[in-house]
């Protein structure tokens, strides 16, 4: 590894500039990552690995790197760690990154879409299995509520995600 | 007329980078009575002292300003230089142009500039009224106070007595020792602690210079370096310690039981006992909350008959006390005796707590099978709970796999940022012991680096890694409670870039060390003052690291910061050193710039008295036998006024002279600023 003072620091930039803001306190002890689920599910490049990598600069090398989509927003590295680092937030700065650079995992992409389609970021047609069970077909949510679509589009073509020209 | 010198220093950049020093030069040789204005490099050097000298000695000038840095560090270097020439040392004024005008308008150079001049502006209008002031100095009580007595306290009670030194020796517990003597073995050299620390009790206990005041307090302190009066409580004991031989029957026939606080309170003890078995003084005391007033015997009451033998009914601490030294007749004061001594200088020693584990509920408190690292201590010692079997506590059963925990609650924000020092390398102790004796047993140490600083430190780490206990890099995440009593640990092995999760027996957590709660009521009492980590604070962290704010008080040991044994010691010697200094002198100098009374101008309203922070102004009566009346005036103690100037601004009828800050000086000052 070569040490670039520059990508470090523009690195840092970007990280803090997405969120990240408590990044550079981290002190390398790895109590967020003791109790990551993510990290304990089989993403490596979370919370203290993403934290140091970020640290050396490794911002555009780990571009399509999908261990930050594993994060489940817990906040259990926020609770333990002792420097006030905030992990998550660390987390989710370099996920904006990574979106606005479009290097989104194909699962992402998918639940953005349904997120914008029916306001449900994971969402399956619950039609034919609530009438088995003698339920009203319609669930009352945005699903199948137009003016709530349209809300939550207006919300989202407005937001930042509306900007990286997904929908 | 006075004839004032200006000299105005560069600092090298520290004031010159800033400010334009010919410029205030310039301008300090146009003020009224300035007759010379120079500058130097380095005022405080030899050279820069030396142009002082000179103009003072061709009585060119008698009055002298100094432009340049703080007064706190560098005054008395310019007064002496004064003196040194034959002028009085009052005669000097500085103009402090670095710490109020380089450094805090730094990016300001021309406002710092004029900023600076009217400084020195303020300084010569104070400078042209100065007048000859002389120092006073007072007899000094040739004895020495030693509060707390944990190995820092023995150690410095000990070196003050071999001086010569009448030495008291105050200590809350009923015994003298500290957490030392909780303490199994001692890194590096695997000691038993109890081994080398008893003989020193002993040896502070049975000095001739020293006189321990075991389970006893600091009720009140007044006075100052030289002579502080000081009020001792003793706590009731309700024992009588003149007869009590340390038997310890009467903590054998106690019924009352109440966690030992000794033993971690891993064990209980009773309400009548002897605090551990070396202790010194080896005497029992009656934990007076925890007593059950058996046989209705209170405090103070008188026994009940038995009518069928017409004998007394005695508690049984009472009858089991073959010395006679429990009589619950009697009516002792609960709130104990105050002992009135008077001391030349006082040595703060009073240690540090650990953090509970209560605080951390990551660290699954509720199990018993967590315990800090000081239970653990009790727990493999000899005379602890078990003999010094590791058992565990829930079940009482050997332990297969351990875990240890650092830094839990230091370096951490949420509780405390220090490092507290010690910890890696007793947990490395702990474990070494443990292996040693338990070579089956399986021990991962969990560290986020190991602090192993220290002569013969890193060897001891390195050969325990030797001895076959497993070392990972990384902070514990979390304890989670399973069933049987064992504990999930969830840890993480940075090297691996790997979440580690297993299940232990017994989970040892190294917290932190803090001041105990105690701390803040004596340190108002001393006016003592807290550093950013909580501790009492020093008056430099590099040069005076015993010395602290108030004049003839000293700290050692923990209550300064986390340390270990070798380094409490020597600061312990070190503060013990210090304190000496104003008994071997036999007289402290009082400084000139404190307030005095005018008694003729004095109505004797009283409204100074009770304003003085530092009690040192008193009422009197005086006969005017003249007149034929008596009188009251207020006096001022002058080894007890520190100069603060309160009394002077509140007396109505300015009978109230603060030398050094008398009326036209500050007027001048004034008028210079606003000039
Ligand atoms: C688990 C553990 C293991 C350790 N192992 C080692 C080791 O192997 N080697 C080593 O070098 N160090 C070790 N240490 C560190 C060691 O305990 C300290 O360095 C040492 O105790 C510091 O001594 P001290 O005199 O400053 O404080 P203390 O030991 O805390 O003594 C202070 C004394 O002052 C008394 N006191 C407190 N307040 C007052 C008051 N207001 N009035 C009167 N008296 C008061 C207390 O009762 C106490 O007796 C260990 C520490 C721990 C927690
Ligand atoms: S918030 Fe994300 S990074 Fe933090 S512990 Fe939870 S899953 Fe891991
Ligand atoms: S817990 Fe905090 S300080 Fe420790 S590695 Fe994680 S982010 Fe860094
Ligand atoms: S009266 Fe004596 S024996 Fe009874 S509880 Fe009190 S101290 Fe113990
Ligand atoms: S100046 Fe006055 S108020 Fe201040 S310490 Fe001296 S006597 Fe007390």
């Amino acid at each position: 590894m070569i040490i670039d003072q520059n990508k470090i620091d523009e690195t840092i930039k970007i990280i803090k500039a997405n969120g990240g803001h408590g990044i550079q306190k981290c002190v390398q002890c790895g109590a967020c990552s003791a109790i990551c689920p993510g990290v304990k599910a089989g993403f490596p490049l979370l919370c203290r690995a993403l934290i140091k990598d970020l640290l050396n600069g490794l911002l555009e090398e780990n571009i399509e790197n999908s261990s930050s989509w594993g994060c489940q927003a817990c906040n259990r590295c926020t609770e333990v760690c002792p420097q006030g680092v905030r992990p998550q937030e660390v987390v989710f700065a370099f996920r904006r990154y990574q979106a606005n650079e479009l290097a989104f995992s194909t699962s992402a992409v998918t639940s953005q879409m349904n997120l914008y389609e029916t306001g449900h970021a994971v969402f399956t047609d619950p039609k034919e299995a609530r009438r088995k069970v003698g339920l009203p077909e319609e669930t009352p949510t945005s699903a199948f509520n137009e003016a709530a679509q349209q809300e939550i589009r207006t919300l989202m073509d407005n937001s930042p995600m509306g900007e990286l020209g997904l929908f | 007329m006075a004839k004032v010198g200006v000299y105005v220093c560069h600092c090298g950049s520290n004031i010159a980078g800033v400010i334009d020093v010919s410029a205030v030069r310039d301008f300090a040789e146009s003020l009224p009575d300035v007759v010379i204005a120079r500058k130097d490099l380095f005022m405080c050097s030899d050279s820069g002292q030396e142009m002082v000298k000179q103009d003072v000695r061709d009585g060119l000038v008698d009055r002298v300003v100094v432009a340049a840095c703080t007064p706190r560090t560098h005054e008395p270097i310019f007064r002496a230089a004064i003196e040194k020439a034959g002028l009085n040392k009052y005669l000097f004024e500085m103009a402090n142009i670095r710490d109020q005008a380089s450094w805090v308008h730094g990016n300001d150079h021309e406002g710092a500039t004029e900023k600076a001049k009217l400084v020195v502006a303020s300084a010569v209008g104070k400078a042209r009224h100065l007048q000859p002031l002389h120092d006073k100095f007072v007899d000094v009580t040739n004895a020495a106070l030693v509060i707390g007595a944990g190995i820092g306290g023995i150690s410095a009670a000990l070196e003050l007595a071999n001086m010569g030194h009448k030495t008291y020796l105050v200590e809350k517990e009923p015994s003298i020792g500290g957490i030392m003597a909780q303490l199994d073995k001692t890194f590096p050299t695997n000691d038993c602690s109890a081994c080398i620390l008893t003989p020193m009790m002993v040896q502070a206990f049975n000095h001739p210079n020293i006189e321990t005041l075991a389970y006893s307090e600091v009720a009140d302190v007044d006075g100052y370096i030289g002579n502080f009066n000081v009020k001792v409580r003793q706590k009731q004991t309700y024992i009588d310690w003149k007869k009590c031989t340390g038997c310890g029957d009467c903590a054998d026939k106690c019924p009352s039981k109440t966690p030992d606080l000794f033993n971690g309170s891993l064990s209980d003890r009773r309400a009548a006992y002897i605090m551990f078995p070396q202790a010194v003084p080896k005497k029992a005391v009656v934990d007076i909350e925890h007593c059950l007033n058996c046989a209705g015997r209170t405090i103070g009451t008188q026994p009940k008959i038995n009518e069928k033998t017409g004998k007394a009914i005695l508690a049984p601490c009472e009858r089991a006390c073959r010395a006679g030294a429990i009589d619950r007749s009697l009516p002792l004061d609960p709130g104990g005796t105050i002992k009135e001594i008077k001391v030349g200088s006082i040595v703060v020693t009073t240690g540090y707590q650990v953090m509970d584990k209560g605080w951390f509920k990551e660290m699954a408190p509720a199990s018993p099978n967590v315990i800090t690292a000081l239970q653990l201590e009790r727990l493999i010692s000899a005379t602890g709970p078990t003999g010094g079997k590791l058992l565990r506590p829930s079940d009482n059963e050997k332990p297969h796999t351990m875990t240890f925990v650092s830094c839990v609650g230091s370096r951490d924000v949420n509780f405390h940022t220090h490092c507290s020092r010690f910890c890696c390398m007793y947990m490395i102790k702990q474990a070494r012991l443990l292996k040693e004796k338990y070579p089956d047993l399986v021990i991962n140490m969990h560290f986020i680096d190991v602090r192993s600083a220290g002569k013969g430190y890193d060897e001891y780490y390195t050969g325990a890694r030797e001895m076959g206990i497993n070392f990972f890099k990384g902070k514990v995440g979390g304890l989670e409670i399973l069933p049987g009593d064992q504990l999930r640990v969830l840890a993480y092995d940075m090297e691996a870039g790997q979440s580690i999760e297993y299940s232990s027996d017994l989970v040892i957590l190294a917290t932190a060390v803090e001041l105990p709660p105690d701390a803040t009521a004596l340190a108002q009492k001393l006016g003592l003052q807290f550093c950013g980590n909580d501790f009492f604070r020093e008056l430099h962290p590099k040069l005076g690291p015993v010395e602290t704010a108030v004049a003839g008080l000293f700290i050692a040991g923990c209550c300064q910061g986390p340390k270990d044994i070798p380094d409490t010691v020597s600061q312990a010697k070190g503060a013990a050193a210090a304190a000496a200094v104003p008994l071997a002198q036999g007289r402290v100098k009082i400084e000139a710039t404190i307030s005095e009374i005018d008694s003729q101008k004095c109505s004797g309203c009283g409204i100074c008295e009770p304003l003085c922070p530092y009690h040192a102004i008193s009422m009197r009566d005086y006969t005017d036998r003249a007149r034929g009346v008596i009188e009251r005036h207020a006096v001022i103690e002058m080894s007890s006024c520190k100069g603060c100037g309160v009394c002077t601004s509140a007396c109505p009828s300015a009978a109230i002279k603060l030398h050094g800050y008398e009326d036209e000086q500050i007027y001048a000052q004034i008028a210079a600023l606003t000039a």
